[in-house]
């Protein structure tokens, strides 16, 4: 061995090899090293054995992280980061003196060299996902779903994905400071302590708290504590992307704010209104997997009708789509019901005088849809999207319940948040109150207000008004500089507390490591409030619990259970029973809310699938992402449709004045297939000014013309031209499939369900002259490897009729591969380096095309191109059929990609990871070699995987069955689409994926025997309004 | 004028062109011999710990097996060096006064690891799993030399891609009943080749060549 | 006794290879063709050298740059794998060609005409070849890697090269071209040596050729030797001419990319670098000739016979063309078609794609005719956008093709950056350098040769003085 290649290929991971001494992990929580030992139960802590003293004593873990500083963890991680510096000071052709650092007290669960997965959760808006998560000797590497977690069900979203590279992000905030002034936390305490007293006396009158929506009825618990302390004090939820239409609806509707739980499983017709339900909000990871599983061609598939302004991953998946303003979405529904009532359903009786003048959309849809849904009655869904105002969401609620939907497709029930609402309104009565000077002391644990707050409130500027300004935030970011104190909080991976899903089942928050910059969590800073800051919240979170009455008996032994399964039991809350419209009522509170229509061009806000709000933006990997419709990366952008684009003579990339109301900003513009015209949407969560150093000068922040009266859309906007023009990073530039007509077979297959069912359709004629024929197989130089005889022969299987798009694969693979991140630079240069990528297709006209997404890595060729053209065997078929990639064997020739006809080879054309902070590189996944420059890598299978899995069944004497080894897209993959396994096992699901009459192979008549094979998309149109037109393709 | 070159001028000609000839040939020879050599693999080179600790002392005299202190090796592709918690299960009782075990106690009640120096050092890029090896029958003295019989532990194999590639080529040289992995002393019956096939045949051996079986 | 008819100028008369044959002895011709390397370098010959030198700087100054930073400071991407490294490194290669087929083949054709051409167009494909040998090297950032596992050793590995891959065989082609090529050259070096040796004033130049000389004293046994042993070398390398760019062709041939996979590629590229070759040689003969006065020895016979070669190759190529576009469209791979006939003619990089046309196809035409194949300033020009049609043919075959091969997802654009540019003038800064010195140092025609064949001309009256036949 050189020591050349040892210093190039080196893993960044210096730990590899070595028991780290962080301990950031309590000895209670209960582990699994895999999905199916979860139910093991692992010793008690402090059990009588040698071990005893190296287990960490909770009661200790609280008060030491309540202030900060827990000392085992923190010193271990300073050793930690000081060792990775040293080793890589060593030069690279001496022999390195390398020092092996043993555990001085090793926690008893800890094994070094194995993983280990502790059950967590986190919550986007309030509501949990219940997540597993990797620890390699105290270190969280990768995120999976918790199987047993009712929203989850095993997968994840690509935020959730990023949590392991935000805890180790450098950019956080690290110090407590008052001012520029640093605080201890107990000073901070004594502070608090001080003024609390202080307010008391007038029961805490100008006490305000700001906090984000939350489910956790521990907080809930505090909360109620701070009140009985402070009774004229006052909590305010806020989320700039909040659900409270929803709620306001419902409260229309029934009277009452309700939360609507949807169960598409069991809807045969889903009418999304401007509702992105397969790409966002809190039921999505489940929403999907439902979505998915009824999408199985066959009689039972279920049809999705998608009404929306811009292209969403659920508008991609849709069977008919109608583009409309925003704004207009409302008008269709009240159209829509009065054609129900108007067809018989006499609930709906009362609203039938609702529909309304403006009629731009195709009447058939509306009939077509109509008929459909009184079809399905019970079994259909109306959902409305987060953005529509109260009166649709209680329209809709009110179909629902006519079309009897009630209980089978929706069901509705009291929210779990401490607050109902957590939108402009509450936020604005808060406003007033900090006008009026009422306020002395502020409160915010809300993410970054400042930032997502309307701009009529003017937030920075009010927050001068308040005496004493407390932030409490992950970052420095724009709501930090406009407090006077400053918090930095512990990351949801550090913290300890509890979390409710959508169903309410309760999921107990344990941290993965210990704050590794002293960060403070939620309920210490509550805490604070009633002389409790320094208990801790773990002390707190128990105790809370303990007096629950969830836990008859050993508390102790069913807290530990509790950790270890990641839910609690019987948590569940059932949902409203014998709910009633009454008609009248709601016809005249909706009228108003409809009214007639309004003029000019639309201008709509849209959360980011990347950055959400704008709380993602530090994170590299998200910034990289591709946008799951528009390719688009490191940027948003003004989207318009085509023809808006041509109106005002506007180009990809030309940036435009944006004028609305009495404010003006600039953006580029970007033209996107299958948005409504006169619409321009702005993502929100952009346009950074904090301290975020990623986040810092990227995109436009739209928030700049949201107003609290018009938080989603409004009319009125006005697109000026100007003469700059910017270059945007798009990873898949809009070359037509067919380019200048060439007739190549198209990548993506797609079909209606009347096609696949009929067996002598052209269909199958298309898939069968693209899959392998056992009567006449392909001719091909070299003999077939006969891979019968080995244990196992890996394949993958993608159904594109499940895959949503969603990305979330793409985050998973680059999180256990330590695959890096190259900037906007690279990326335009075409350089980007995620394994996976999600090919994005569209078929039909630019103004409605349909749209199929393709996940394509490596596909693992039997006959790979690649293989023979490296000259130096770095690229070679593993006995198993495994196209190997070995980095440390690559010389960069790029011969091999060249070769690829996929092209889903990666290049290091740079040394990306030299800007890696030490704290990032604790973050690797130290079974995977980090690469330096000059490598090539792609796709393996998540070879790592394989092998671990291999080793522990060898020992146990046992062949690896099928579903219990899952590659990181599979297991972060929300729908299920991608498959993995062994085709010498017959009864293998990969097996009988590749049997599929719906298979192809990918460029096929090339030869290459891909092992990843694909099912074609197929649609399930209504008869009724016929065959959307299938023209010249374009991507 | 007098000739140039005088006859002499030839023999050195021909000298030297044959000593660039033999350069060439020559060095990368060398290069490559001594890339072999046991001092180019850090072999036959006692490493001086923190601590004296002698193995010999603790396997022979005290008959301790290797795996109450490595006591991750098969479970886990690390053999780990024990915690000081470990050693002060005895020395909390005996030697508890020793000066030689200073730093031990020192790292206990301070809490600080004590930093061993890495004997075996693979490249990082290469994924060594003791586990798997010692379930199947590799013993200790296979890969690590008679650790019973080194004052301070030294490298003993070359750890070259071919020394791995020949056992994972050829196992049953190198395989034994699984209860005596770490039996230092221990010898294959028979025709040491019947024996291997044998016991490989017994442990259910099958090493693979594959490049990912090492290089993820 | 000399033949009058020599000096005629009547254009239906071929022209002489000496002119003024009759009036030359063997010293007029040893002075005349030795005087530039005696004479001290000139104004001109400095000011060129200045210009050759800072090209060969920006040359180290990317060179470091690409080594200290990766291949990320060129335009490379995925799917461009391969770009202007590749592109110079084959256009180099080709280049190198004509150096070998001239003395070689021509050698053993018995092409009189070859004599005053060949030294000066083998040192061209020594340089060539050296500026070729940079990319291999350089265009994995890593060349210390490149030798590491390149070469085939017994390493502690325990594993070899990849022999299936084109690029191995390259290591072995282009070296073994070189060293042919060198001892070749060096071999038809050695009589001039001697001569220069003999001819020298100071006793260090006297030593120093001496030394290089290798004491060649022109005995009837050197001479030989000398003979059989360049004949030898010329059979060992014949061959050579083909085989190396038919290997350098496989790197693409062998692949599967559009564009790339075809049969006809070996004949191909073996026509396109005689073709450049003869171009670059054309494109510094004609200036040399003039500055160094060789005109008498360099005659208009043998550009026109150069410009005659260029014309068939040419057509070779044209050939070329024609058939890589009759096979995509009758073998009705859709890839293939797509690659011809609306990538490289419509595609963004069509520019590149015509330019190659006009100068490959169209230019050389104009040497039907016997007027412009004659005219210095013609033939001049005409060479110099045959090298430029042969880098953008090369850049045709490496990007245009890896640009947008299947899968439309994944098609980029390429644009070179500084390095890239920097890469290429260096180089040629390189074969300037190295030629320059060339012609100071070294007789640039091979004056044994010319002597002798002075002597066939004089001596045998049969013999047809202008070496028509043969």
């Amino acid at each position: 061995m050189s020591c050349d290649d040892n210093h190039e290929a080196r893993t960044k991971d210096r730990a590899k090899r070595r028991s780290l001494p962080i301990a950031g992990q309590t000895s209670s929580p209960k582990y699994w090293r895999s999905v199916e030992e979860r139910d093991r139960t692992s010793p008690v802590p402090g059990a009588a054995n040698e071990f005893a003293g190296g287990t960490f004593d909770v009661a200790q873990y609280g008060q030491e992280d309540g202030n900060g500083g827990n000392s085992v963890s923190r010193r271990g991680f300073m050793q930690v980061a000081s060792l990775s510096t040293a080793m890589a000071a060593v030069g690279a052709c001496t022999k390195p003196a390398h020092k092996i650092v043993p555990f001085v007290r090793r926690p008893e669960e800890v094994t070094p060299g194995n993983p280990l997965h502790f059950a967590t959760a986190y919550g986007l808006d309030g509501y949990a996902s219940g997540l597993l998560v990797e620890s390699h000797e105290g270190r969280p590497t990768k995120i999976e779903g918790n199987p047993a977690h009712p929203q989850t069900l095993g997968a994840t979203t690509s935020f959730e994905q990023s949590l392991t590279l935000s805890v180790y992000d450098d950019d956080r905030a690290k110090q407590i400071r008052s001012g520029t002034r640093p605080l201890a936390w107990r000073t901070f305490l004594a502070e608090t302590a001080a003024r609390t007293s202080q307010l008391g006396q007038n029961g805490g009158a100008g006490l305000r708290f700001l906090i984000s929506p939350t489910t956790s009825p521990f907080l809930g618990d505090l909360r109620k504590r701070i009140l009985d302390r402070f009774p004229s004090a006052k909590f305010v939820s806020y989320s700039s992307v909040a659900d409270d239409g929803a709620t306001d609806g419902t409260k229309l509707a029934f009277g009452k704010p309700l939360i609507a739980r949807h169960k598409v499983a069991s809807a045969n017709v889903i009418v999304s209104l401007d509702a992105d339900f397969l790409g966002e909000g809190n039921e999505q990871t489940r929403l999907s997997r439902e979505f998915a599983a009824r999408r199985e061609p066959s009689r039972q598939m279920n049809r999705l009708y998608v009404v929306e302004p811009a292209m969403t991953i659920t508008g991609a998946m849709a069977d008919h789509r109608l583009r409309m303003p925003g704004g207009d979405v409302g008008a269709f529904l009240a159209s829509l019901v009065s054609m129900m009532a108007s067809r018989g359903i006499a609930a709906l009786a009362p609203l039938a005088s609702l529909t309304h003048g403006q009629r731009h959309w195709d009447p058939k849809w509306l009939v077509a849809v109509a008929t459909d849904l009184e079809r399905n009655r019970g079994n259909s869904l109306v959902i409305v999207g987060r953005r529509q105002p109260a009166a649709v969401h209680a329209l809709a609620a009110a179909l629902n319940v006519a079309l009897g939907n009630l209980g089978n497709t929706v069901e509705y029930a009291t929210p779990l948040t401490s607050d109902p609402t957590a939108g402009v309104a509450p936020l604005g009565t808060l406003v007033q109150e900090i006008a009026g000077g009422g306020v002395d002391t502020l409160v915010i644990t809300a993410s970054n207000p400042v930032y997502g707050a309307p701009v009529d409130f003017k937030l920075a500027k009010l927050l001068e008004r308040v005496p004493n300004s407390i932030y409490f935030g992950l970052y420095e970011d724009e709501t930090a500089a406009a407090c006077k104190t400053m918090i930095p909080a512990a990351h949801p991976l550090e913290s300890w507390g509890d979390l409710r899903a959508t169903d309410g089942t309760v999921s107990i928050v344990q941290p993965l490591i210990a704050p590794l910059w002293g960060g403070i969590q939620e309920a210490d800073v509550l805490a604070a409030f009633v002389g409790e800051g320094d208990v801790g919240a773990h002390a707190l979170l128990k105790k809370f619990w303990k007096t629950q009455g969830k836990a008859p008996g050993d508390f102790d032994g069913t807290w530990e259970r509790w950790l270890a399964d990641g839910i609690v039991p019987g948590t569940a809350a059932p949902a409203e029973a014998g709910l009633t419209v009454d008609g009248q009522a709601l016809a005249q509170a909706v009228a108003p809310a409809l009214g007639a229509a309004r003029q000019g061009m639309e201008i709509a806000f849209a959360s980011d699938p990347k950055m959400y709000d704008g709380r993602f933006a530090n994170s590299v990997w998200l910034q990289e992402l591709p946008h799951p419709i528009t390719k688009l990366t490191w940027d948003n952008a003004a989207m318009v449709s085509e023809a808006t684009a041509k109106a005002l003579n506007l180009e990809d990339g030309d940036v435009v004045e944006i004028s609305y109301r009495d404010r003006r900003i600039d953006a580029p513009i970007l033209r996107v297939p299958g948005h409504a015209d006169d619409v321009v949407t702005l993502p929100l969560g952009y346009g950074r000014t904090g301290g975020e150093k990623v986040a810092a000068g990227i995109g436009f922040n739209a928030g700049e013309l949201r107003f609290s009266d018009a938080p989603w859309f409004d009319r009125g906007v006005r697109l000026e031209k100007t003469e700059r023009q910017i270059k945007f990073s798009i990873t898949q530039d809009h070359w037509t499939m067919a380019p200048d007509g060439r007739e190549t077979p198209p990548p993506v297959v797609s079909a209606t369900i009347a096609e696949v069912l009929n067996p002598h359709s052209k269909f199958h004629t298309e898939v069968e002259d693209r899959r392998p024929d056992p009567e006449h197989p392909q001719p091909v130089i070299h003999k077939p490897v006969d891979y019968s005889g080995q244990p196992y022969k890996w394949a993958m299987a993608v159904d594109l009729n499940k895959c949503t798009g969603c990305s979330a694969c793409v985050v998973a693979c680059q999180s256990e591969n330590n695959i890096t991140t190259v900037g906007k630079e690279n990326v335009r240069k075409g350089r980007e380096m995620q394994w996976i990528r999600i090919d994005r297709y569209y078929t039909g006209s630019f103004e409605d095309p349909e749209v199929v997404t393709q996940p394509l890595a490596c596909v693992h060729c039997e006959t790979a191109p690649c293989e023979y053209v490296c000259p130096v065997n770095a690229t070679v078929h593993s006995d198993e059929g495994l196209n190997e990639m070995v980095y440390n064997r690559c010389i960069g020739t790029r011969y091999c990609s060249n070769n690829c006809p996929y092209k889903v080879r990666r290049f290091n054309f740079l040394n990306y990871i030299n800007d890696y902070s030490a704290a990032r590189e604790l973050g690797m996944n130290p079974d995977v070699t980090v690469r330096t420059r000059g490598i090539m890598e792609k796709c393996t299978y998540c070879v790592q995987r394989i092998e671990r899995k291999r080793i522990s069944t060898r020992i146990e004497g046992r062949m690896i069955q099928d579903g219990e080894l899952l590659t990181a897209c599979q297991q972060g993959c929300p729908t299920g689409a991608i498959v993995f396994g062994s085709l010498n096992d017959s009864n293998s699901k990969v097996s009988q994926l590749h049997a599929d009459p719906r298979r192809y192979d990918l460029l096929y008549e090339i030869g290459t025997r891909p092992r990843t094979v694909y099912l074609a998309r197929v649609r399930n149109p209504n008869p009724e309004l016929g065959q959307p037109e299938k023209a010249g393709g374009h991507e | 004028m007098p000739p140039l070159f005088r006859p002499r001028h030839n023999t050195l000609a021909q000298i030297s062109l044959f000593v660039v000839a033999a350069g060439a040939a020559g060095v990368p020879l060398g290069l490559m011999l001594y890339a072999r050599t046991p001092y180019a693999r850090g072999m036959q080179n006692p490493i001086e710990q923190p601590i004296q600790f002698d193995h010999r002392h603790h396997t022979r005299d005290e008959g301790i097996d290797c795996r109450y202190c490595h006591n991750t090796v098969d479970r886990s592709p690390a053999a780990s060096v024990p915690q000081t918690q470990l050693c002060l299960n005895c020395h909390a009782q005996i030697w508890d006064k020793s000066p030689i075990l200073e730093p031990v106690r020192e790292s206990f009640f301070q809490n600080k690891p004590i930093k061993w120096t890495r004997v075996y050092q693979l490249p990082e890029f290469v994924y060594f799993n003791h586990s798997i090896h010692v379930n199947k029958g590799v013993g200790c003295v296979s890969c690590h030399g008679r650790v019973d019989q080194m004052a301070a532990v030294e490298k003993a194999t070359p750890l070259t891609m071919s020394w791995c590639l020949e056992c994972h080529r050829r196992p049953e040289a190198n395989i034994r009943p699984v209860e005596e992995v770490t039996n230092m002393e221990w010898q294959p019956q028979g025709d040491p080749e019947e024996a291997g096939r044998a016991q490989a045949a017994k442990n259910n051996v099958a090493t693979r060549t594959s490049c990912t079986t090492c290089h993820r | 006794m000399a033949a009058p008819q020599l000096d005629v100028r009547d254009p239906l008369e071929p022209v002489a290879l000496i002119e003024g044959a009759a009036g030359h002895t063997d010293k007029t011709i040893n002075d005349s063709l030795l005087a530039h390397v005696w004479r001290g370098a000139g104004k001109g010959w400095w000011a060129c050298f200045a210009v050759a030198l800072s090209l060969l700087g920006m040359l180290v100054i990317s060179i470091s740059w690409t080594l200290y930073k990766g291949i990320g400071t060129w335009g490379n991407n995925i799917p461009v794998g391969w770009a202007f490294g590749i592109i110079n490194f084959v256009w180099w290669i080709g280049i190198g060609h004509a150096g070998t087929l001239i003395s070689a083949i021509l050698l053993l054709f018995q092409q009189k005409w070859r004599t005053s051409i060949n030294r000066f167009a083998e040192a061209m494909t020594l340089f060539a070849v050296i500026c070729a040998l940079l990319f291999p090297l350089i265009h994995t950032g890593r060349p210390w890697f490149a030798a590491y596992w390149l070469l085939p050793y017994p390493s502690t590995n325990g594993i070899w090269p990849q022999f299936k891959s084109p690029l191995t065989w390259d290591v072995f082609a282009v070296s073994t071209y070189f060293t042919i090529s060198l001892l070749f050259w060096f071999l038809g070096l050695v009589p001039d040596l001697a001569a220069l040796r003999d001819s020298s004033q100071s006793k260090m130049k006297r030593t120093i050729y001496g030394m290089l000389a290798m004491g060649f004293r022109g005995s009837g046994r050197h001479w030989a030797e000398y003979k059989w042993s360049y004949v030898l070398l010329a059979g060992l390398s014949t061959p050579l001419v083909l085989s190396v760019h038919t290997i350098v062709s496989f790197d693409f041939a062998t692949s599967v990319i559009p564009g790339w996979h075809t049969t006809i590629f070996p004949p191909y590229f073996v026509a396109g670098a005689v073709f450049s070759g003869f171009a670059m040689v054309m494109t510094w003969m004609i200036p040399a000739r003039r500055f160094l006065g060789l005109k008498h020895v360099v005659t208009m016979k043998h550009l026109e016979n150069m410009n005659k070669i260029m014309l068939v190759t040419g057509m070779f190529v044209s050939y070329g063309y024609l058939m890589e576009h009759f096979i995509a469209w009758y073998s009705g791979d859709p890839y293939e078609f797509a690659q011809f006939f609306y990538t490289r003619m419509r595609g963004p990089m069509k520019g590149i794609y015509w330019t190659m046309i006009f100068c490959n196809v169209i230019v050389p035409q104009i040497f039907w005719s016997k007027r412009w194949r004659t005219s210095i300033p013609v033939m001049w020009f005409a060479s110099i956008l045959i090298n430029v049609g042969m880098w953008c043919e090369r850049y045709n075959i490496v990007i245009t093709s890896l640009h947008r091969d299947f899968i439309p997802s994944k098609w980029e654009n390429y644009m070179p950056t500084w390095v890239d540019i920097s890469l290429f003038a260096g180089t040629i800064g390189l074969f300037s350098t190295l030629f320059l010195l060339f012609l100071k140092f070294i007789p640039a025609v091979a004056v044994t040769e010319v002597k002798e064949l002075r002597h066939e001309l004089a001596h045998d009256p049969t013999a047809d003085p202008v070496g028509e036949t043969h």
